[in-house]
């Protein structure tokens, strides 16, 4: 049966909107799709300015991953060393359960010392490739 | 040409649809992780597969169906779009979306979810009508899915296979994204395999043939011919095969051995053979 295609203005204005977003999505993913390599996560530790809280120390810590994949359950272990012989004063540890390509996270370590007396060290311990 | 009333009402009813099918994915935690481990080409074939299981249904049982495939492909295009929208603003309002994510999680996480809102939306515009179909102009070809102007138009073979899809996905990927499916295969003996699919067997042949389930007179007048045996075994042959489609989409078959697949196929199949048995009734 082929008959013609009747539609009111708002029909045809949802069958716009729709179409853009369908194509833009698809697009989109293809775009991605193509573009992606296969580089297993590469995560980056920034660590923050120590802010003192209630007697404690809690130093922000950024994550960025940079590699094409995503990484779950990912454990990062913040040390602080002394000046000198770099003997580990105090250790303190958080996780993140997802960090997808190119996201960044943000958590907090806290420390007893004054990390100001060390030298702060972040480290990725591991993290699950889903 | 429809009213702007009417046509507002219908886009009401597919969003109430969405909204009411999709709603347990749209709350479970597993599906917002895919959306953002799927690998985009993985995305891109499940909007795809969508969109022709979305053409089926609009072609054998939508609002129009019998229109011409324009108006099916627009019908499609339109739901998937609904589709879309509904599933980024819940994900947003549920706090899941935010604006300091990246692009790619937003696109994964709002496809994963709007696949099936888009399936609901559609199975929404074209059940949950009331009767009052008669203020609507000669552009609507079909007449709505609605019982007393379809009771005597029946659905094709080629309309029972589409319809069993569609009912095999929506109740089935309300449970594939779980631990649980993986959980239960994983510790799951043979036998108990075996009874699962044999209970699976029984239950679709109930439904499909004894209880006097709503509509399954309609489906029983369309395939009479083809036996008892035959409607279930063919019936039950679609709901593991989506079983098995959904789960590869969910990435639950990646790094299983083949035996496990077939578990998780097995359990899962469950609820696909309801959701293509019971489902589809419902969905005529």
């Amino acid at each position: 049966m082929s008959e013609k295609v009747e539609k009111n203005w708002l029909e045809w204005g949802v069958f716009g909107v729709s179409l853009v977003l369908v194509l833009g999505t698809l697009a989109y993913l293809v775009y991605e799709a193509t573009t992606l390599g296969d580089q297993p996560p590469i995560i980056e530790a920034q660590l923050g300015a120590p802010q003192q809280q209630a007697g404690e120390f809690a130093v922000p810590v950024t994550l960025i991953n940079r590699g094409d994949q995503t990484a779950a359950g990912v454990m990062v272990e913040v040390t602080l060393e002394s000046n000198g012989a770099g003997a580990e004063i105090e250790r303190g540890e958080f996780s993140v359960p997802f960090l997808p390509r190119g996201a960044t996270r943000e958590g907090r370590v806290s420390f007893r010392t004054d990390p100001r007396a060390g030298q702060l060290k972040a480290r990725v311990l591991g993290y699950e490739q889903p | 040409m429809r009213s702007v009333n009417k046509s507002l009402q219908e886009y009401a009813r597919g969003v109430a649809g969405g909204l009411l099918f999709s709603l347990p994915l749209l709350y479970t935690m597993e599906v917002w992780w895919l959306g953002v481990v799927a690998h985009p080409w993985r995305l891109s074939l499940y909007v795809l597969a969508t969109f022709v299981l979305l053409l089926g249904y609009n072609r054998f049982v939508g609002l129009r169906r019998d229109s011409c495939f324009t108006e099916v492909a627009i019908d499609s295009i339109e739901e998937m779009g609904l589709g879309l929208l509904i599933a980024f603003v819940t994900l947003w309002v549920l706090g899941r979306i935010t604006f300091d994510m990246t692009a790619g999680e937003i696109v994964g996480i709002t496809v994963i979810e709007a696949m099936t809102v888009a399936i609901g939306v559609s199975v929404g515009t074209a059940q949950l009508g009331g009767g009052g179909d008669d203020d609507e102009g000669e552009g609507s070809a079909g007449g709505s899915g609605t019982d007393g102007a379809a009771a005597d138009q029946q659905v094709t073979f080629g309309g029972q296979i589409v319809l069993a899809c569609c009912g095999a996905v929506l109740f089935a990927a309300n449970v594939a994204p779980t631990e649980e499916i993986i959980m239960i295969a994983g510790e799951i003996s043979a036998w108990r395999v075996l009874a699962l699919a044999l209970l699976s067997l029984l239950s679709g042949a109930l439904i499909l043939y004894y209880i006097d389930f709503t509509g399954s007179q309609k489906f029983t007048q369309a395939v009479a011919h083809h036996g008892v045996l035959a409607g279930t075994v063919v019936t039950y042959a679609i709901a593991l095969a989506v079983a098995a489609l959904i789960l590869w989409f969910f990435g639950r078959f990646d790094g299983q051995p083949l035996i496990g697949c077939l578990a998780q196929t097995v359990v899962l199949g469950v609820a696909a053979m309801l959701g293509a048995a019971a489902g589809r009734l419902l969905l005529q």
